[in-house]
């Protein structure tokens, strides 16, 4: 009940995931599942939470996707009900869905980027995934992972026995050059997590610059209050009033 | 504008922050958390770079002493930074700079620091430890949103006598394992806390599910099995 992709900007080398679920905070464990210049790696199904750390410092201690991919069976008596994807810092990916995890469920490998999910609508969650990934790709690898998700949304997303189920929780991460996140977003608990992450998203954008130049010249910087109010004045239509 | 609660359940030894702020998306510093090795949070006009470099300091095995003034020699804008940092045993220092506004402070107390810029003043630390202290037997989870809540009613962020809105908000708690016992997050909402209470009471419901599942996956109900069961309040 999750549909996910990640992936490796080719033009700038950042690593990234997008993912989507009907799980209460499908993001809750995806900030341990990158690593700048080393790699990204996330496993759903019945998730084993654990994996996600020890995939990235196997990919550090140099092991390729493929090798990282088959410790992380090895580890786990319950592998089969995981659904596993892995992809170094090359963009090199190794996939894996377990026998026990529920239909519709696959993976799909492309040049840099890898999208799996489990109870979908059909192969064309996948598809969708790709192509929305695909469509721009001088864009932002943030902008590119969240495309991803709508349009696999768009394609039917995930259904169980009584049909579509809804996307609760969603979530975009992506590294650059730092041991921090560049890109980091969320939402947990939502009736449309994926239009929601897609306003947050949004507004988002719109502070990212103000907030490193800040960090890196406090002396020169604007108050966030003086910006916000720009940003108001510039977007008066895009804020709901309680937020100005 | 941001006010936070770093501590450790000196009870179980669990490490936990609770923060919300005016910006968007606060959740997003993960690496201000490590397990077994400490918190260290830097807000007001904060440089990404701090919260790891202190962590990885600490987990070398210095002290959170030594560890601040280490940050404090590499950063000519040490004054417009506001940071707490705590080890794995409590042991707890907090630093305001002189360029953080007004109202900001810190107030450090065993094993935990409260610390605020851009607040209505310095009852908004108190009303966070207030909240933080109110039951000290509760998990460290309800602690943290508690004191975010005293923080809050106590009046929260404001300038010039007008209070800002809390726009995102930050719960996260580890215990051994490299993942995170609790971490949710609210990224943009009109009434933060409220949301937050809202999560954190919801996800009580699923926590033993979701470790169940992931340990016992062969026995466990289907989620959208176990959903429709929750008696949600």
């Amino acid at each position: 009940m999750t549909y996910c992709i990640i992936a490796r900007c080719p033009r700038t080398g950042r690593l990234g995931l997008g993912v989507a679920s009907y799980s209460f905070s499908i993001g809750m464990y995806c900030s341990d599942a990158m690593r700048a210049n080393t790699g990204v790696s996330i496993t759903l199904g019945a998730p084993n939470p654990g994996n996600n750390a020890l995939a990235v410092r196997l990919l550090a201690q140099g092991f390729t996707s493929a090798q990282v991919l088959a410790q992380l069976i090895e580890n786990d008596v319950n592998s089969d009900y995981r659904q596993i994807g892995v992809m170094d810092r090359e963009g090199n990916v190794a996939g894996y869905t377990g026998t026990m995890t529920r239909p519709w469920c696959g993976q799909l490998a492309g040049k840099d980027y890898m999208a799996l999910g489990d109870m979908l609508a059909g192969q064309g969650v996948l598809d969708a995934l790709a192509e929305g990934y695909a469509a721009d790709p001088a864009a932002s690898l943030e902008d590119r992972l969240l495309v991803a998700l709508e349009a696999g949304r768009d394609a039917g997303g995930q259904v169980g026995k009584g049909g579509r189920l809804p996307t609760r929780s969603a979530a975009i991460a992506v590294a650059g050059i730092f041991d921090y996140s560049d890109w980091d977003l969320r939402v947990d608990a939502h009736d449309e997590a994926v239009d929601e992450l897609r306003r947050v998203h949004k507004e988002f954008k719109l502070y990212a610059d103000y907030y490193v130049e800040r960090a890196r010249s406090p002396r020169n910087a604007k108050t966030q209050m003086e910006f916000a109010d720009m940003v108001a004045g510039d977007q008066p239509k895009e804020m709901p009033k309680e937020m100005i | 504008m941001t006010y936070s609660i770093i501590a450790r359940c000196p009870r179980t030894g669990r490490l936990g922050i609770g923060t919300t702020t005016f910006s968007l998306a606060c959740g997003r510093r993960s690496e201000s958390v490590r397990p077994n090795v400490g918190i260290s949070k830097s807000q007001a006009m904060y440089l990404r770079a701090h919260d790891p470099r202190a962590l990885n300091l600490l987990a070398q095995g210095f002290t959170p002493r030594s560890v601040m003034s280490v940050v404090e020699a590499n950063d000519d804008d040490f004054m417009y930074r506001q940071t707490g940092i705590i080890d794995r045993e409590g042991n707890v220092v907090a630093h305001t700079g002189a360029k953080c506004g007004q109202w900001a402070g810190h107030t450090v107390g065993p094993y935990y620091a409260a610390f605020g810029n851009g607040l209505a003043g310095p009852q908004t630390v108190a009303g966070i430890i207030e909240g933080f202290l109110a039951d000290s037997d509760a998990p460290l989870e309800d602690r943290l949103m508690s004191a975010l809540e005293g923080g809050r009613k106590a009046g929260g962020q404001a300038t010039n006598g007008i209070h800002r809105p809390e726009r995102s908000a930050w719960l996260r708690v580890v215990d051994r394992q490299d993942y995170p016992e609790i971490d949710l997050r609210v990224d943009l909402h009109a009434d933060t806390l409220a949301e937050m209470r809202r999560l954190l009471e919801q996800f009580k419901l699923y926590r033993d599910y979701y470790r169940e599942r992931c340990r016992n996956p062969h026995d466990a109900l289907p989620e959208e099995d176990f959903v429709p069961q929750l008696v949600v309040g």
